[in-house]
């Protein structure tokens, strides 16, 4: 495919390249990361995105792309509120998965003569892997209330505070959410999982700060060199895969009824304001809040391990809360005209001005605290990249390597890994992702976000 | 043509090329292929049994949902399956069922989650041989 320069972030896949675009599509990244990108079809996903009816401005893609079911990943696109359509691909299987980042009152110092039991504390008391492996016990009527109020239902059960709604996004809830457009099937499969981590790249990090970009905002969050944090990574679990299977199917009919056409049935969607499409979104509302309940219910987790190996005194207040898989109501400047539309994001971090971005980088490397930035909302609807982004399959990844000797290896570098699977330590060891300096350098130098601190791994507990 | 899978790797994709001499023993060999990414099938005994009904509009979403009732009663009941039956294949839906064991942490180990079958890149066709179904999986 032929891309036209823009400058040196900046890359364009003009509408003529495809029939049925009705836009152009901008890739930001740089030569290098462009290199990666070109192996898959993340390219072609990003034209096809760009056929979407009602879509306004152009489709975008975020620096650590890569190919995925319909959208790429690290793909944001802004339907019309009132033309356009709403698609379950354009959000992914795992609604709402994200990051929430805890901040503490300990150093690197305090943590590291302790690290081993803290590793093993955590292991213990956050459930990871497959299955119903939840130890909250959750009724009918508590699984429509998380789906309804999100982690409120946490807080009201003395799993957090009121502050900890405060920094998270939506508050953790977003409005209109129905616990009855969820499948009885989704709310099976999710009920047992509530407060687990799953696995694939999903983990808990317990990391301190490397580096300080900018002390000032860094202060705000009472962060400096060597503090320690922890990371959660997770979504809505089967919860979230089942209702994004249950609408990619309800969807893919729909279209036949509204004439609707797409260059991969993996895009299926319906008019944001039809029946099929309002019931969608609050079926995806309502595994959102649910995954903001599971980051909590970790979080309560974490913090009581932490307290178990350091003392009752030991707080830590969530210094943001943020989904990189979603389909949200905003409102933005389009042609000049303050516009309503559904901004569908998958695998992109929402990036408003003076709102916490985390990037999450691969186990055992960085991961990057940003604040977004004014070009965000000028250029991208407000959203950054989520990730490193794979540029090694999984059983390369897994071959001439075992699980021991990475372990071994990230212990060598002062990192306690402790994982359920094999496969976890293998397939997701850190050279299968792209390079996360080079996907920040992207966001920050053309000012979706901004660098505030680097955070480096010294515990992981993965799926 | 004996039933057998393979799995394709993409960057991020794991994928099935499942075949057969009929396009229902090819899709009995994409739900063993299937069960190969979550977890090591050969220690898993047949003794117990569920029913699989997966309507569509169409073959190939009948198979993408036929798949995705493995993951779903894995992810609930925890059931691995390793023997597939199809007893009927109508314009409207797949019936069949599926006999396996429940996976247990203390016993079993646990290789890659699956969120679910996708229409990426899907393929349902007959072959020379027989029938080939491709499909990737969400993982």
């Amino acid at each position: 495919m032929h891309l036209e320069k823009i400058d040196d972030y900046r890359w364009l896949i003009p509408k003529t390249y495809k029939a049925g675009m009705r836009t152009d599509a901008v890739i930001y990244a740089n030569e290098r990361l462009l290199q990666a990108i070109r192996r898959d079809q993340s390219l072609e996903q990003a034209a096809n995105v760009a056929t979407l009816p009602g879509i306004v401005g152009r489709a975008l893609a975020m620096p650590d792309i890569h190919q995925g079911y319909g959208f790429p990943i690290g793909g944001v696109a802004a339907m019309d509120d009132e033309q356009g359509v709403v698609s379950p691909g354009g959000v992914g299987f795992d609604i709402n998965c994200g990051v929430r980042l805890l901040s503490s009152s300990l150093t690197a110092k305090d943590v590291k003569p302790k690290l081993r039991d803290l590793v093993h504390q955590l292991f213990r008391d956050v459930p990871s892997g497959t299955g119903q492996s939840s130890r909250l016990k959750l009724s009918e009527a508590d699984v429509n209330t998380v789906l309804e109020q999100g982690p409120r239902w946490a807080i009201e059960n003395d799993m957090g505070s009121e502050a900890d709604l405060d920094h998270t996004e939506e508050r953790g809830c977003i409005a209109g959410a129905d616990p009855y457009a969820v499948s009885d099937r989704a709310k099976k499969r999710g009920t047992g999982q509530l407060g687990t981590l799953g696995s694939g790249n999903h983990f808990l990090e317990v990391q301190y700060v490397d580096e300080v970009f900018d002390t000032n905002v860094a202060a705000r969050y009472n962060l400096e060199k060597d503090s320690i944090v922890v990371l959660i990574h997770t979504g809505s679990r089967g919860l979230g895969h089942q209702v994004c299977t249950d609408y990619v199917a309800q969807l893919d009919q729909a279209m036949r009824k509204y004439d609707l056409h797409v260059p991969d049935r993996q895009l299926a969607c319906a008019p944001i304001h039809s029946p099929e499409g309002q019931r969608y979104l609050h079926a995806m509302a309502a595994a959102a809040n649910f995954a903001w309940t599971n980051r909590q219910c970790i979080a309560h987790a974490a913090r009581g391990a932490f307290r178990r190996i350091f003392g009752e005194s030991v707080h830590l207040p969530v210094i943001y809360d943020v989904a990189h898989n979603i389909a949200k109501r905003e409102s933005h400047i389009v042609d000049g005209k303050q516009t309503r539309v559904v901004v569908h994001r998958k695998g992109a971090t929402r990036a408003f001005p003076n709102q916490p971005v985390f990037i999450p980088g691969s186990m055992g490397t960085a991961s990057y605290f940003l604040m977004g930035q004014e070009a965000a909302m000028r250029e991208t609807f407000g959203s950054a990249c989520h990730g490193a982004g794979r540029v090694m399959s999984r059983s390369a990844a897994k071959k001439g390597v075992t699980a021991k000797e990475i372990q071994k290896e990230l212990e060598s570098r002062g990192i306690i890994v402790e994982s359920l699977t094999r496969e976890g330590l293998t397939e997701e060891k850190p050279e299968a992702y792209k390079d996360i300096e080079s996907v920040v350098d992207v966001v920050h130098n053309v000012g979706l976000a901004a660098r505030v601190a680097r955070l480096k791994p010294i515990g992981v507990i993965k799926g | 043509m004996a039933l057998e899978f393979e799995l394709l790797e993409h960057t991020s994709d794991i994928g099935i090329l499942a075949r057969g001499s009929n396009r229902e023993e090819a899709l009995i060999a994409a739900s063993h292929g299937l069960v190969s990414i979550l977890v090591d099938p050969s220690v898993f005994r047949a003794s117990e049994e569920r029913y699989f009904k997966a309507p569509g509009p169409d073959e190939d979403a009948q198979i993408v949902n036929w798949l995705n009732e493995i993951l779903f009663f894995f992810d609930t009941d925890g059931l691995v399956f390793v023997d597939f039956t199809i007893d009927s294949w109508s314009s409207a839906e797949i019936t069949g069922r599926a006999k396996g064991e429940r996976f247990d942490i203390e016993r079993h180990e646990f290789r890659t989650a699956v969120k679910a079958a996708t229409y990426h890149q899907f393929q349902s066709h007959a072959v020379a041989e027989g029938w080939e179904i491709r499909v990737f999986v969400d993982v």
